[in-house]
């Protein structure tokens, strides 16, 4: 173990003190957190250029509302109330007849001065639209622009359409529009977590409010953190053991320990690495989160279970990586092994958004106890707000604990075989030979 | 009282034996050579007494123990191909293997060795800067830097110029005085017939010579005549009862027929030249050399 740790640490000095880790440490919190400053900075500065919209409304029930509408939008509600500076482009209404014999060509012309940025878009309001029911294709509202998806003008027209509509509706009907004001109420249901007893008073907890970003956000962050981990300390030891190997080093070191202590050391230093990150990067976040006010959003209770996953993720996917590259001679050998010994650390990525959005069901079970996926699946799991069973991030623990074992005892032998073995392609049939028969 | 001892060793890779049957025994604070040509065995054998390679068959017992593992901090390694951290500083990766082995007062060992082995300018610079030989000497350092019972090295001079190299011998000779036990491989005879007390030769796989020098010239007997004449080897071709002739330019070195009375021959000599000197003599280890793994040897084997 003393000489396991001594290599250990010697990879972990060498990590840590190269500029690239100091900028890397330092760069993805600085990034992350340059862009929220940079949101908040940049969230009130849009684009106030007015923006001209051109409006063909076949029904003839919109073009007057519309225009008028904008018009009292742009002299109450694009200055500030306090500076009366301009803080919102003004919209400026353009109504255009057009025949329906020559509606294609009139189409094409406004494209064309949308494209020339005479226009920011056009509208076209089918005649039917007050009974879509008997005629839905007249009925339809088109919205025509070079990025119709998110732009604010479009949700800006849905209000005036759709209340005018309404209007005329209840006009229809004979209706006396406060009396049924209520008719048009619409109950959104509230996502609420569970009720719960305080373990320490006994008290009863309301359920509170989900947060919809939460329940994605914190399953997201956390197994990004455990990827970037990995790919930082593990992956990157396949190129270093094999440059160890063609240097030569591999045999001056095994003449003072055996390639088991050496293949540790290197895996323990990854460890090391990978903790260090993660310890800044999670302390970080805590602090910031407890200075923005948001540190109830920070799963405590799911952060014992990353450390030890990421501990033994690392020694999973290390001692692979390890055994790969004493197998390489060259960098055209390792590029063809590192990709298809990255599968276990990429695939929960691809896979990870039916799982947070429902953590419990079979698939996301069975998947999360197959060892190799559990780490990162398992992890997020457990950052859902969903209750999953106590025996399944056991069972999964207990999974990767001898999966971790085999891992590290394959991977030892094909080291100690390959580590001084020159010039022999590396090959899958090979290593599973040096596996099982030394 | 043996450092090491190899009974009936084989190693074989695939269908390749590449060490078959060997026994050896080194004796505790001798200097043993390993000779033998490219690919015999040498490094082999080297890499099961470090515990590298596992042995198909046989034993190794190392300071009287099979257990190598247990022992191997006793021993110092220097392999054939040398590899150090680029990154590293010279003092900083001597700290590191002095650690790794256990070794006591290391600031200490490590001033005195760099001090004597002139590399105290560098002790604070990376290894990448380094001449090939700075790095060879230095490497040589970490593998003795724990002061070992047992120093086993793998081609310690290759590459190295005569003044480096002559410095590198009076380390390895006062290490020896101190105690320790010296093995090394080379391709040099002159060095392995001037230092070693043992030589064990390995062809093949197989041992072909174990001994003195003296006890394995002795096999060959006084079959060798040394001459210097001026007229060189002109005069030397066509005499009857000579079986080899080693041109050395203003030397050459004759191995005579079994029952050849080298009176004669050099009657028959000075009959056509002048001679400047003859010497009857026992093979050098060079020729014996030549004589077992030379092409020679592979006509017989032919044969």
């Amino acid at each position: 173990m003393r000489k396991i740790l001594i290599l250990a640490s010697r990879e972990y000095r060498t990590s840590v003190r190269t500029k690239s880790f100091v900028i890397g440490i330092l760069l993805a919190p600085v990034l992350m957190g340059g862009s929220m400053v940079a949101f908040m900075l940049l969230k009130d500065k849009v684009d106030i250029r007015d923006k001209t919209i051109a409006v063909i409304d076949h029904s003839e029930l919109m073009a007057d509302t519309l225009v008028k509408t904008a018009e009292y939008r742009n002299e109450n509600e694009i200055f500030d109330e306090e500076t009366g500076e301009k803080i919102r482009p003004a919209y400026l209404i353009e109504v255009v007849q057009a025949d329906s014999s020559d509606l294609f060509n009139v189409r094409l012309e406004l494209s064309d001065r949308v494209r020339s940025r005479e226009l920011h878009a056009f509208l076209e309001i089918g005649s039917e639209i007050i009974h879509p029911s008997e005629n839905y294709e007249k009925s339809r509202i088109k919205y025509y622009s070079e990025h119709a998806f998110m732009d604010d003008v479009i949700n800006w027209f849905s209000w005036p359409i759709n209340n005018r509509i309404r209007q005329i509706r209840i006009a229809e009907l004979n209706l006396n529009e406060e009396a049924v004001g209520d008719l048009f109420y619409w109950n959104n249901i509230e996502s609420m977590g569970l009720i719960n007893v305080d373990k320490k008073t006994g008290d009863l907890q309301d359920a509170e409010r989900t947060n919809e970003l939460e329940t994605f956000l914190i399953p997201y962050i956390m197994v990004l953190l455990m990827f970037m981990m990995v790919m930082m300390s593990a992956i990157p030891l396949l190129t270093a053991v094999m440059e160890e190997k063609i240097e030569r080093i591999a045999e001056v070191l095994l003449g003072s320990v055996t390639p088991f202590q050496f293949m540790m050391g290197k895996i323990i230093g990854s460890i090391s690495v990978s903790l260090t990150i993660s310890a800044v990067y999670i302390i970080g976040g805590i602090v910031t989160a407890s200075q923005m006010d948001v540190g109830d959003m920070i799963p405590f209770h799911v952060l014992p279970w990353f450390f030890t996953f990421l501990v033994l993720f690392v020694i999973m996917v290390g001692s692979t990586m390890a055994a790969l590259g004493s197998a390489c001679n060259d960098n055209k050998d390792a590029q063809s092994l590192q990709f298809p010994a990255m599968i276990p650390v990429l695939l929960p990525l691809f896979i990870m958004i039916p799982i947070i959005q429902n953590p419990i069901s079979g698939f996301a079970t069975t998947l999360s106890l197959i060892p190799p996926f559990t780490p990162t699946l398992m992890i997020i799991r457990l950052a859902t707000p969903v209750t999953i069973p106590l025996w399944q991030p056991i069972a999964g623990l207990a999974g990767v604990i001898l999966y971790t074992i085999f891992s590290v005892w394959a991977g030892g032998r094909i080291f100690r075989t390959c580590i001084l073995m020159q010039g022999t392609k590396p090959k899958l049939a090979n290593m599973i030979r040096y596996v099982f028969r030394g | 009282m043996y450092s090491i001892e190899l009974q009936d060793v084989t190693k074989t890779f695939d269908k390749h034996v590449a060490v078959d049957n060997l026994s050896l025994a080194v004796p505790e604070g001798s200097i043993y050579g390993f000779i033998g040509p490219n690919g015999a065995g040498k490094t082999t054998t080297i890499r099961m007494i470090m515990n590298i390679l596992y042995p198909d068959r046989g034993k190794i017992k190392l300071l009287g123990s099979e257990h190598l593992g247990t022992r191997l901090d006793r021993v110092g390694y220097l392999p054939e191909e040398r590899g150090l951290y680029k990154k590293m500083k010279v003092r900083e990766i001597l700290h590191f293997h002095a650690e790794l082995k256990k070794g006591k007062n290391i600031n200490r060992e490590i001033s005195f060795w760099l001090d004597k082995l002139d590399l105290s300018d560098w002790a604070n610079k990376k290894v990448e800067t380094l001449s090939k030989g700075m790095s060879q000497k230095l490497q040589f350092i970490a593998t003795i830097i724990d002061r070992p019972e047992i120093i086993i090295l793998d081609e310690p001079f290759s590459g190295l110029d005569p003044v480096n190299a002559d410095i590198l011998r009076i380390a390895i000779l006062e290490l020896q005085s101190s105690g320790a036990t010296i093995i090394f491989s080379t391709h040099d005879m002159n060095v392995a017939e001037k230092m070693c007390d043992y030589i064990f030769m390995i062809f093949k796989g197989k041992k072909v010579l174990d001994g003195t020098l003296a006890s394995i010239q002795d096999k060959y007997g006084t079959d060798t005549i040394r001459i210097q004449t001026e007229n060189g080897i002109s005069v030397l071709k066509g005499l009857s009862g000579i079986e080899k002739i080693n041109d050395f330019g203003q030397m050459q070195e004759i191995r005579i027929s079994p029952g050849t009375d080298t009176q004669e021959i050099l009657a028959n000599i000075m009959g056509k030249t002048r001679v400047i000197k003859f010497e009857i003599t026992k093979p050098s280890l060079n020729d014996i050399f030549i004589r077992i793994a030379g092409p020679e040897a592979r006509e017989e084997e032919n044969a």
